[in-house]
């Protein structure tokens, strides 16, 4: 897959993620992905495979974030087997409190498949917000 | 300029902030470069022109920081006239405390000089160590 493949890949899940629909960034992710929330904050954890990925940080988002939550794209920009994706959040928690961040998301590809993601975001907001990433999970995610 | 010549103007110029020269650095941004820190961190704002970046980002962190201000580059990928750079900085308060920083960088060139500066980090870090730009640091 060429870097304008990718890059088309990555648009066409972003596109149907804000239209309500997951489902083809789920079908995207490789069983071996790995997530890295870089930073030195509560969230910054590496998520080693899709379930755990699915589980530990999307599953867990999900119990905090009303339904409906959209990540809107600014710019993407692709180079080889990446594909980074600058994207602002459109998201309220479930008591309703606006939850709208800045992030810069980095997607290695093969085949395909999204085998790396690496997020950058505003951590205070996130944890202002969202409050920390709960240590007993922590162990879990590594 | 195409992309690959764009990156390796990026790459240069963060090849010598990994050593703490930021010369290189100014002598590359436009004079209506922007500087942009996301989020919501007590830095996060658009320093918008050359000389406002430089008096008020650069040098209150600069007062933050000991000695030269290092930021060492980790991959570079480019498209058109963008350059992302993700870079650790390597650096120390004047107060002692280590300020290891995540950033990625989306640069964006105009006839080889740097003209825009989109910072993604770690904001709460920011916000814990470096605190508020408007105040002078406890020496």
């Amino acid at each position: 897959m060429s870097a304008a493949d990718n890059k088309r890949l990555i648009e066409t899940i972003f596109a149907k993620i804000a239209a309500g629909d997951r489902a083809a960034f789920i079908d995207s992710l490789a069983d071996d992905v790995t997530m890295r929330v870089t930073g030195q904050n509560s969230w910054s954890q590496t998520f080693r495979g899709k379930d755990a990925l699915l589980r530990d940080l999307y599953g867990y988002l999900g119990t905090l974030l009303a339904e409906g939550r959209r990540t809107v794209p600014q710019r993407l920009i692709a180079d080889g087997d990446q594909v980074v994706v600058e994207a602002v959040g459109e998201m309220r928690t479930k008591a309703g409190v606006p939850y709208n961040n800045d992030y810069c998301l980095i997607y290695r590809l093969r085949d395909g498949k999204i085998v790396e993601i690496r997020e950058y975001l505003d951590s205070a907001l996130c944890e202002r917000v969202l409050g920390p990433y709960p240590a007993a999970r922590t162990q879990i995610a590594g | 300029m195409t992309a690959s010549e764009n990156k390796a103007i990026v790459q240069q110029v963060f090849d010598e902030l990994a050593n703490g020269n930021s010369a290189p650095l100014l002598e590359s941004l436009t004079e209506d470069f922007r500087f942009v820190i996301t989020g919501t961190s007590k830095w996060s704002r658009s320093y918008e022109g050359k000389a406002v970046v430089i008096a008020e980002l650069f040098a209150p962190l600069r007062d933050r920081i000991q000695g030269r201000i290092r930021t060492v580059p980790v991959r570079l990928i480019a498209e058109g006239d963008l350059v992302v750079v993700e870079a650790h900085g390597r650096n120390v308060t004047r107060n002692g405390r280590t300020y290891n920083n995540t950033y990625c960088n989306v640069l964006r060139l105009e006839d080889g000089k740097i003209s825009e500066w989109m910072e993604y980090c770690d904001t709460a870090l920011v916000d814990a160590v470096l605190g508020d730009p408007q105040e002078t640091t406890q020496r």
